[in-house]
């Protein structure tokens, strides 16, 4: 009994549903926040992502006749359940629902999946910018998630392990994998802006040239879901790179010490928010690119890097 | 690749004011555009024959939601010449202070538009910020910060005291130190840069073919403005460059833009340091003799043009309306042709169309 009340909480309370959803709105919030501030606004109150969700909840919830129904009502609900599923085997400050040998492909793997939801919402939901939209997030698929992959094989190579938690403890011993991997490093966090589809990687919902994307024609509690998708998808992302660059919840930066508790938490939070705030930056600094450009940047630049990293390593670290 | 059609307009996030253009595409090529105007017709050609000359200032003052200033000009300067009516050099340099703040803030509102179209929102926040100083100048001087009922037929109705000389003095100051801020960024910015470069390029033989006026223009190397060329208000007796640039792409037009701001910077200033005394206007009779004119002013988009015709009553018998936006929208139709469709944002907002002048 007790077992079973401990992992409906760890599933459902700490660090699984409740936080999972508390922290992406959070997030939400403090991005808004910080680049109102960086703008010269004010920026929303603390409440507005939850309000704003709550009224796309309530909305009225309606689809072009050309819609194919169930496929979008089914798109939403199948690419939340993929993001919460991937967080579950995030740790979160040295705590974790579910941890195996191999979580870190589950993760990136179930990490990659909104992305064709994305590319399926706007082809089935019928209306040209829906499918304009969708098209361009395939093309932007394939530039960002290459890299984005080599990047984060790059420390599981290094540490022979393609478990979350064994990177994170032997990071402990051996220091912060962003110490050895700084472009890998930064290669996941562009990585990173062209899966949430960030400025400047908002190609695929460019308000002036397709309106909303593949979102388009999405109401109501359908847009909800997919608003929080994209918030969880930011909160299982940070957490990811902060888990396998940055040493997760431990403390020191080279030397090994496991600390307890509450200072594993805020470590973990500070590290969490430091990531939220480069991508904030970030969005708030460029202009949107063009596909083609994206497309150049992703296999010009990005993807041999990433080639650059994983020979490296491979060569040098196991080698 | 299957072609289709892309409605862009009369809704659209990239529109501020109703215009519809079709584009056929293939993939991501645009292959053609089609348009359709007057979706903010108001008719105001023919309702100016139904008012009173001085009842026409508040009307035609409504043509246009960002050069309003400009039309009333080139209205007043028409019936005054058509009243042989000589205006006070007070009155003048007034006239031209607004029409240059006005520039300053159409300028600054443009940058915001292409900044927020080209996926830049926090140019498009800073520029819209400082463009309120001009707003608050307007404001200062004439009550009114859109619509600002400055101009009457034989001057302007507002006057300046000292504290308020004082007051736009210090706030043109500190917008000058704010635009050369923007101005950085435009230069150094990469990604607007590779945004706007090489997009929507005007060539000269087509900005003479099209008739295309203004910072679009002056953009494609074509030396014309009409401050200088036919001087009008007071622009005789102050000193400006007439800013030009190379390629007519919208990277040049930028440029043009924000450098043209600190051109009007300047002009306001001299304004205030060598402000004219004296009255503000002279009284204007009721009935205008018979006879026609053409006035033209230069607006923050290009030369605008009023053909007027006097049948010796106290109502115009004609006023035509030519603004700077109509042979811009035939260039548009060029430009939006076999370019790429995340390049439509940048070419339709370099241009800077003003769809409630064209429409009227």
């Amino acid at each position: 009994m007790r077992d079973l009340l401990s992992v409906l909480v760890t599933v459902f309370v700490f660090p699984g549903f409740g936080f999972l959803v508390a922290c992406a709105l959070l997030f939400e919030w403090i991005d808004r926040r910080t680049i109102a501030r960086l703008q010269a606004r004010v920026g929303p109150p603390w409440f507005q992502p939850v309000a704003d969700l709550l009224k796309l909840l309530s909305k009225e919830n309606v689809l072009p006749r050309q819609a194919d129904r169930p496929i979008c009502r089914a798109l939403p609900v199948v690419s939340l359940a993929a993001v919460l599923t991937a967080a579950l085997y995030v740790p979160v400050g040295g705590r974790v629902v579910y941890a195996f040998e191999g979580d870190l492909i589950v993760v990136l793997f179930l990490l990659s999946l909104p992305a064709l939801f994305y590319f399926l919402a706007g082809w089935v939901s019928g209306g040209i910018y829906s499918i304009l939209g969708g098209s361009r997030s395939v093309l932007q698929y394939f530039s960002y998630e290459v890299p984005f992959l080599m990047a984060l094989s790059a420390p599981a190579i290094l540490t022979g392990s393609w478990s979350i938690s064994d990177i994170i403890t032997q990071q402990a011993e051996a220091g912060w994998i962003l110490l050895v991997q700084p472009v890998g490093f930064v290669l996941a966090v562009v990585g990173l802006i062209g899966k949430l589809k960030r400025v400047p990687f908002d190609i695929p919902k460019a308000k002036s040239e397709v309106v909303g994307g593949p979102l388009t024609e999405f109401s109501g509690r359908k847009l909800a879901l997919w608003h929080l998708t994209v918030d969880i998808q930011t909160v299982a992302g940070i957490f990811l790179l902060v888990n396998v660059f940055l040493g997760g919840g431990d403390l020191t930066l080279l030397q090994g010490s496991t600390p307890l508790g509450l200072a594993r938490a805020v470590t973990f939070a500070a590290k969490a928010l430091a990531m939220l705030l480069i991508l904030s930056v970030t969005s708030a600094l460029y202009a949107r690119l063009r596909i083609d450009q994206l497309a150049s940047l992703g296999w010009r630049i990005l993807a041999p890097l990433g080639l650059v990293q994983l020979a490296a390593t491979i060569l040098i670290g196991v080698g | 690749m299957t072609r289709v059609t892309i409605p862009v307009g009369p809704q659209h996030p990239l529109l501020k004011e109703p215009l519809s253009v079709r584009l056929t595409a293939e993939g991501e090529r645009v292959l053609e555009a089609a348009m359709r105007l007057g979706y903010v017709h108001r008719g105001i050609e023919r309702l100016v024959q139904e008012r009173t000359y001085v009842q026409n200032l508040h009307l035609l003052e409504r043509v246009c939601g960002i050069c309003s200033h400009v039309h009333t000009t080139t209205y007043c300067q028409g019936v005054e010449a058509l009243l042989e009516l000589d205006v006070p050099p007070r009155g003048l340099a007034l006239r031209t202070l607004m029409c240059e703040l006005e520039r300053i803030h159409s300028h600054l509102l443009w940058l915001g538009v292409l900044a927020e179209n080209i996926g830049f929102s926090t140019i498009f926040m800073y520029s819209w910020r400082d463009r309120e100083m001009a707003l608050d100048i307007m404001e200062g001087l004439s009550g009114g910060r859109i619509a600002h009922a400055v101009n009457t037929i034989g001057g302007v109705r507002v006057d300046l005291d000292r504290g308020e000389m004082y007051a736009a003095r210090r706030l043109l100051n500190e917008l000058e130190k704010h635009v050369h801020d923007l101005l950085d960024v435009v230069e150094h910015e990469s990604t607007l840069k590779v945004r706007t470069q090489g997009v929507g390029g005007a060539s000269l033989e087509q900005v003479r073919r099209h008739c295309a006026v203004g910072p679009l223009a002056r953009a494609a190397g074509l030396d014309r403005d009409l401050r200088r060329d036919a001087p009008y208000a007071a622009y005789d007796r102050l000193s400006f460059e007439v800013v030009t640039e190379t390629g007519g792409d919208v990277w040049a037009a930028t440029r043009v833009r924000v450098l043209e701001v600190f051109e009007s910077l300047s002009l306001c200033r001299q304004i205030l340091d060598d402000l004219p005394s004296g009255e503000i206007a002279t009284r204007a009779p009721r009935r205008v003799p018979e006879g026609e004119v053409v006035s033209r002013a230069e607006a923050p988009r290009g030369e605008v043009v009023y053909y007027l015709r006097s049948d010796g009553s106290d109502k115009p018998a004609r006023i035509k309306i030519r603004t700077p936006t109509l042979p811009a929208l035939s260039l548009v139709r060029e430009q939006l042709r076999d370019i790429n469709i995340a390049d439509v944002p940048a070419v339709i907002s370099g241009i800077d169309l003003c769809i409630a002048c064209a429409d009227r």
